[in-house]
């Protein structure tokens, strides 16, 4: 502080001397560099824990006054300057606005990196503000030492630079404080859409004067209900009820708590919510009680809310959360460009070029094949139909190859079928079946995805099913008391809602739901469809005495005779659920189709379909499409796979948090590893059967199924510690997405495990006898499968390492190696 | 070095361990708001191994652990009559006795804690596998999302001790006995994801195997095949693609895997390395060796071990007739090898950093199905006048009054908690324990926080039930708890 005050002597006293300002300026800059930018300039979460010496945060505050004078001071002498170039007549004026304004630029400074230090900054915003601010006071230390030395030219320059350089400090010092759409967004067309208004935390409301108007309100509400949601409810909502107050509805929160009224709408002063929320967090009775407590920003929206009398709409409460549309919508496809004319690619281009991405190029001919034999039959391409693909010259045979695959409808069927089995909690063997209380329903599902059934019809059979496809709707009947929440009715009601829907009930079949606006009542009313009775509420697995209607759960979708017997009320809700006019469900499979493929979902996680979308007409286009083409899941997948989107080459992410983090990008295809299946199917059809054909489960199977199959799929076999350790769920849950990630038991389960070690030993034994030079073993064993010859260099480890006569075990141990190699492994 | 290994460290070393937020069935941590910033790995821990030995199918405390009056048998006699068909014995500690046959164990209680008042869930009619599903998990099944098992918890939150020995080992369960399917439903670890789940040694004779090279190829050749696979990988032009996480996993476990089946501590699992004498008192069969294999895991750096008795319907503990003769085998069976490893640990030091939970899914009386005010429907066809001595045992299943046993991480010695009446029904009176105290309670000794949670499907799934549970604090050692 002593230097300030030498700085400030001097600034004034100083008449002639060059070399102060050099020395003023060093000061200056020593000053921010030692004592004050790496102590308290980046706030950080020690310093906001440790009370701060009160003298540094009360100057800290003086902060946003002292700014003014800069800002002024420096305009009007650039003004002046401007003003009376031709004159000289503002000179000595000119000179002291630039020495007074630098001297307030540079207390500036140190005030708001006090202020920085003292209470909690941190975004972006803040860093351009402080930066631009000491870039501000550097330049405005130039400028008055040019006004002391240099010529007019070098003069002018600096000065208007320090002005530039005060505006852009001063724009950002504004958005911190009112918010970043401050000033942008009273501009025409700057509307933000619907869904994205609750997300941005808006500060806009407080800056208004006067009377607020309806929609104003009901935005003002929902921020103060946003606010209590994240900061509150923990303590005072159903959960819990601390202090007898709750603040998560109206009457609740102008009642009170124990002590009385929390909030006076009108008086701030008086409202002891805002007291208690305004505290320092040291004080014992601040709220929340854990965690950081309320930002200015959020308590600064309560104060206004009160202020204003606490306004409460009167119709239906906006809400706090992210709902998705029910209606389809088709977007205007973008008009064709280039070589691109699949609408994917159209929608696709859309979004890369607000992301500022370049389409890559498509991937080779090879790494096409690989893919799209696995994406639509699960099996690797066998190597002479890989070098008939790459000699063909057809420009369209890459649509050619998909559609020959999409025909092969055995193959289709028992690839899908996997996906299916962990969506609809099929499985062959598992709990439930032992007492008699689940059904398989593997037979309807294998035929219905090999005839391709239009999903309006598969899910309408499954909603009302037939005695082959009510395993779904049934669920599991365990003996004993189970809770309430996991009664078959309720089972269903959370199945039919996270498959086909998209979808979370498992909150509200418990209590009202803590992540979105469903409640417990709208449960047992979806529940209550599939019972014959007429279920209890519970709440918490507590009888409350009320018994719940009957009810779909978007009304928009029509009503449903309640008077009805079971049978004629699932058959109602199959029709309503499958009209063209539930958007919801079909963008949930297209979603979940697109993810298959592509790694990702343009929705993640594919069961919370009212989360955003990374493009909403891209889903929207999928969605509409499929209902306008037949419900097709085939043709859906060939659009994708035929798109040039699919054609890009394949992305990795360094860690797999990446994948589901709200601001990812699409770029193209994730790489992905072979599912379990997958992965044995891909050994039994380069290598060696990994399971006998005996081993599939033809009792469960349709009658007609080919006994004589060259291997079982794995898809058809029962569950097993290999398959387990590679990922097959446990199917007593629905799932409707696997982790991609390797783990130790995988790889011990890989390295000694029997099933994948003896597939390998009698494939050697085979191999020895087919291809008994070396040479030509280790061709082989890569065209099949890696599906390419081996390079120079793999040629010679591979060869040196079988030797010239290769026993069985070398050979083994070399198709357990090219089997776990990454190239195996991942689709890319 | 080994043994100092956190959580952190490993996550660097293998990279295996990052949470797959692939799914919307992966687990987040929840960050849902500022309210849950107790998530916080308290300062001092008692405990960083935890060995459970599981008395599989029902265990009658009134014939080991908590010993009521004897009535011998007697052909005609009433059944009524009968709280224990043994003999009780004195223990190590004053006043307490335990049941004829478990003299070992009795004798080694010095080191450790007696629950008597574990009070088991009452989920109706009662199945073995539902109660071991909430005994392990601490959810009462079936659940909407696959819940994890206790050691898939501890697993997920300490990881291994020693980066090469799997952070839960599962001793002594098949899946080809019968229920296996509701025996898979809790051997997981749920939407923990599979890096987290049991690594099963269904034969602990044969646990050598699990991590050895496979059947019929030496160390030579198994080095030789890992050398071959790493340098095709290394010459293969797919290193273009640059590097991913699914590659790096993939290359790191397998790396993991080779370090494992060739390290010195996989010695550990070659149980004909111990000492003949040694052995000699550990086998009492599978249950036994477990227990073995439990002390040679220990010694070099496991962190959760479960040994099983094995649940097989009707067999083992699960007593539906000749009970007494049954539990005659049962206690042989068990009362040297705990005891032994207790005594072994205690020796080798690794007794205070090590907690050992001897526990079963619930208890047996001869005349109460369920508990005594909430009946449930009978399984077991039990006469009121016994004319054979197979009626002479406790053959139904009773929820209401069980033992557990504790040694260990920072469990009080010689120290005895709760108590079950005197007279039929022998239920507990004093300090009833359940089951989420009793996970808090190894949790805490771990110092994994109270309302540890996932965010699983947007909802927080917790430890243990809405983070109710707490532990029971007077069972630890007030010095190191």
């Amino acid at each position: 502080m002593k230097s300030l005050k030498i700085l400030f002597a001097s600034q004034y006293n100083s008449t002639n001397s060059a070399k102060f300002f050099v020395k003023s300026f060093a000061l200056v800059f020593a000053v921010c560099v030692i004592f004050v930018v790496p102590g308290i300039a980046e706030p950080t979460e020690e310093a906001a824990k440790e009370p701060v010496f009160w003298l540094w945060a009360f100057l800290g505050r003086l902060h946003p006054m002292i700014v003014h004078f800069p800002i002024s001071l420096l305009f009007i002498a650039l003004l002046m300057e401007l003003l009376g170039r031709r004159s000289n007549k503002f000179n000595a004026a000119i000179r002291v606005l630039v020495y007074t304004g630098a001297a307030s630029a540079v207390l500036s400074v140190i005030l708001g990196l006090l202020l920085a230090g003292t209470e909690e900054y941190g975004s972006d915003v803040f860093s351009l503000h402080k930066w631009a601010g000491i870039a501000t006071m550097i330049f405005g230390l130039l400028s008055a030492a040019a006004y002391k030395l240099s010529n007019r030219t070098i003069q002018k320059t600096l000065l208007t630079i320090t002005v530039l350089g005060v505006t852009i400090a001063g724009h950002y010092g504004a958005s911190l404080t009112h918010g970043e759409d401050y000033l942008t967004s009273v501009l025409p067309g700057n509307n933000a859409p619907a869904g994205e208004q609750n997300a941005a935390s808006n500060f806009v409301l407080a800056a208004q004067t006067g009377p607020l108007n309806e929609t104003q309100v009901q935005e003002l509400n929902l921020q103060v209900r946003t606010i209590f949601a994240h900061n509150c409810y923990n303590c005072h909502g159903s959960a819990k009820v601390k202090g007898e107050l709750r603040l998560d509805s109206k009457d609740a929160i102008f009642k009170g708590g124990e002590h009385g009224k929390v909030i006076v709408p009108g008086d701030v002063h008086k409202s002891e919510l805002l007291r208690r929320i305004k505290l320092p967090r040291s004080d014992k009775k601040s709220m929340p009680t854990k965690g950081k407590g309320l930002t200015k920003e959020e308590i600064a929206v309560i104060e206004y809310w009160i202020k204003q009398g606490a306004p409460w709409p009167s119709g239906q409460l906006k809400s706090l959360y992210r709902v998705a549309e029910l209606a389809p919508r088709l977007p205007n496809i973008p008009a064709a460009t280039g070589d691109l004319n699949n609408p994917v690619d159209l929608f696709v281009n859309d979004y890369f070029q607000k992301n500022k991405i370049k389409w890559a190029t498509p991937v080779d001919d090879r790494t096409y094949i690989r893919r799209v034999y696995i994406d639509v039959t699960g099996l690797l391409p066998p190597p002479d139909s890989i070098d008939v693909f790459l000699k063909d010259a057809r420009p369209d045979k890459r649509s050619v190859l998909v559609s020959r695959l999409l025909s092969r409808n055995d193959d289709y069927a028992q690839h899908w079928l996997t996906f299916w089995n962990d969506a609809l909690r099929n499985d062959y063997t598992g709990t439930g079946y032992i007492t008699g209380g689940r059904w398989d329903i593997t037979k309807w599902l294998y035929n219905s995805l090999k005839e391709n059934k239009p999903y309006n019809e598969f899910v309408r059979q499954l909603v009302s099913p037939t005695k082959e496809s009510q395993g779904f709707v049934k669920g599991i009947k365990w003996r004993g008391t189970i809770n309430s929440s996991q009664s078959t009715e309720m089972q269903a009601a959370q199945n039919v809602a996270q498959v086909f829907l998209g979808l979370n009930l498992k909150c509200a079949s418990c209590h009202d739901s803590f992540i979105s606006d469903w409640k417990l009542e709208d449960s047992y009313a979806f529940a209550n469809l599939f019972c014959d009775s007429i279920l209890e509420i519970n709440r918490c697995d507590k009888p409350t005495g009320i018994m719940a209607s009957r009810r779909i759960l978007y009304k928009e979708l029509g009503e449903i005779d309640t008077s009805t017997v079971t049978q004629e009320r699932l058959k109602q809700l199959a029709d309503l659920l499958v009209q063209p006019k539930d958007g919801r469900l079909y963008r949930t499979l297209v979603n979940r189709v697109w993810a298959q493929v592509m790694g990702r979902g343009i929705i993640e996680p594919m069961d919370a379909m009212d989360n955003a979308p990374w493009s909403q007409d891209l889903l929207d286009w999928l969605a509409y499409d499929f209902v306008e083409s037949g419900y097709d899941i085939k043709k859906l997948i060939y659009k994708i796979l035929t798109s040039k989107t699919y054609q890009l080459p394949s992305v990795g992410v360094k860690e797999p948090e990446q994948i589901m983090s709200p601001n990812f990008v699409f770029n193209g295809m994730l790489r992905r590893r072979l599912t379990a299946e997958e992965f044995a199917d891909a050994v039994s059809v380069a290598i060696q059967p990994v399971y006998a054909d005996s081993m599939a489960v033809f009792k469960l199977l349709p009658e007609d199924f080919n006994k004589s199959i060259p291997f079982a799929r794995a898809s058809l076999v029962k569950n097993d510690p290999f398959l387990t350790a590679l990922g097959r769920p446990n199917r007593e849950t629905v799932s409707t997405s696997r982790t991609s990630q390797a783990s130790l038991l995988q790889a011990l389960e890989l390295t000694n495990g029997s099933k994948f070690n003896d597939a390998m030993k009698y494939g050697a034994a085979k191999w020895k006898n087919k291809y008994p030079d070396t040479k030509t073993l280790v061709k082989e064993v890569y065209r099949n499968a890696i599906g390419r010859l081996p390079g120079k260099a793999e040629e010679d480890v591979a060869e040196k390492a079988l030797g010239n006569a290769p026993t069985e075990a070398a050979i083994q141990d070399f198709m357990w190696a090219v089997a776990l190699h990454p190239e195996f492994q991942l689709i890319y | 070095m080994k043994h100092n290994w956190n959580r952190r460290d490993f996550i660097r070393q293998t990279g295996a361990a990052t949470l797959a937020a692939m799914a919307a069935a992966a687990p987040v941590p929840a960050i849902l708001s500022g309210c849950n910033s107790k998530n916080k790995i308290a300062g001092n821990t008692s405990a960083d191994t935890v060995i459970l030995l599981w008395m599989a199918g029902g265990m009658a405390h009134t014939e080991t652990f908590d010993p009521k009056r004897y009535t011998p048998f007697e052909t005609g006699m009433e059944g009524n009559r009968v709280l224990s068909t043994f003999k009780s014995v004195p223990t190590a500690l004053d006043g307490i006795n335990f049941s004829e046959g478990l003299q070992s164990i009795g004798s080694v209680m010095d080191k450790g804690t007696l629950i008597r008042s574990y009070v088991a869930a009452d989920m109706g009619h009662i199945l073995h596998s539902r109660h071991q599903y909430h005994w392990h998990t601490c959810y009462e099944p079936p659940q909407t999302v696959a819940a994890p098992h206790i050691g898939a918890w501890v697993a997920k939150e300490l990881g291994p001790k020693n980066p090469v020995i799997p952070a839960f080992v599962d001793i002594g369960q098949r899946f080809t006995v019968g229920e296996a399917e509701e025996l898979k439903a809790f051997h997981t670890a749920g939407f923990l994801g599979s890096e987290y789940a049991p690594f099963m040694i269904p034969d602990p004779s044969e646990g050598l195997e699990s991590v050895r090279p496979p059947v019929g190829m030496d160390a030579k050749r198994f080095e030789k095949r890992n050398q071959l696979y790493t340098d095709l990988i290394n010459k293969s032009p797919l290193s273009e693609l640059g590097s991913d996480y699914q590659k790096e996993s993939l290359k790191r476990s397998m790396e993991q895997a080779y370090m494992l089946l060739n390290s010195p501590e996989a010695k550990a699992f070659d149980l004909s390395l111990e000492p003949k004498a040694s052995y000699d008192i550990y086998n009492t069969g599978r249950f036994g060796l477990g227990c073995l294999l439990a002390k040679r895991l220990t010694q070099q750096g496991a962190r959760f071990i479960s040994v099983t008795t094995e649940y097989e319907p009707f067999m083992g503990f699960d007593t539906h007739e000749n009970g007494h003769t049954r539990m005659v085998g049962m206690k042989k069976m068990i009362d040297a090898p705990v005891a032994q490893l207790v005594k072994d640990l205690h020796q080798s030091g690794h007794l205070d950093r090590t907690m050992i939970i001897l526990a079963s899914e619930f208890s047996r009386d001869m005349m109460v199905e369920g508990r005594p005010d909430a009946k449930v429907q009978e399984q077991v066809n039990q006469p009121d006048i016994l004319n054979d001595l197979k009626f002479y045992g406790m053959h139904r299943h009773f929820t209401d009054g069980c033992s557990i046993l504790m040694f260990g991480g920072g469990i009080k010695k010689g120290f005895v908690y709760g108590k079950t009446a005197d007279e039929r029904p022998c239920k507990s009176i004093e300090n009833p324990v359940k089951i989420d105290q009793i996970h808090q309670t190894v949790y805490h000794a771990l110092g994994i926080p109270e309302d540890k949670q996932y965010e699983i499907e947007k909802r927080p799934f917790y430890t243990t039930p809405d983070a109710k549970g707490k532990p029971v604090l007077e069972l630890l050692d007030k010095a190191k708890a």
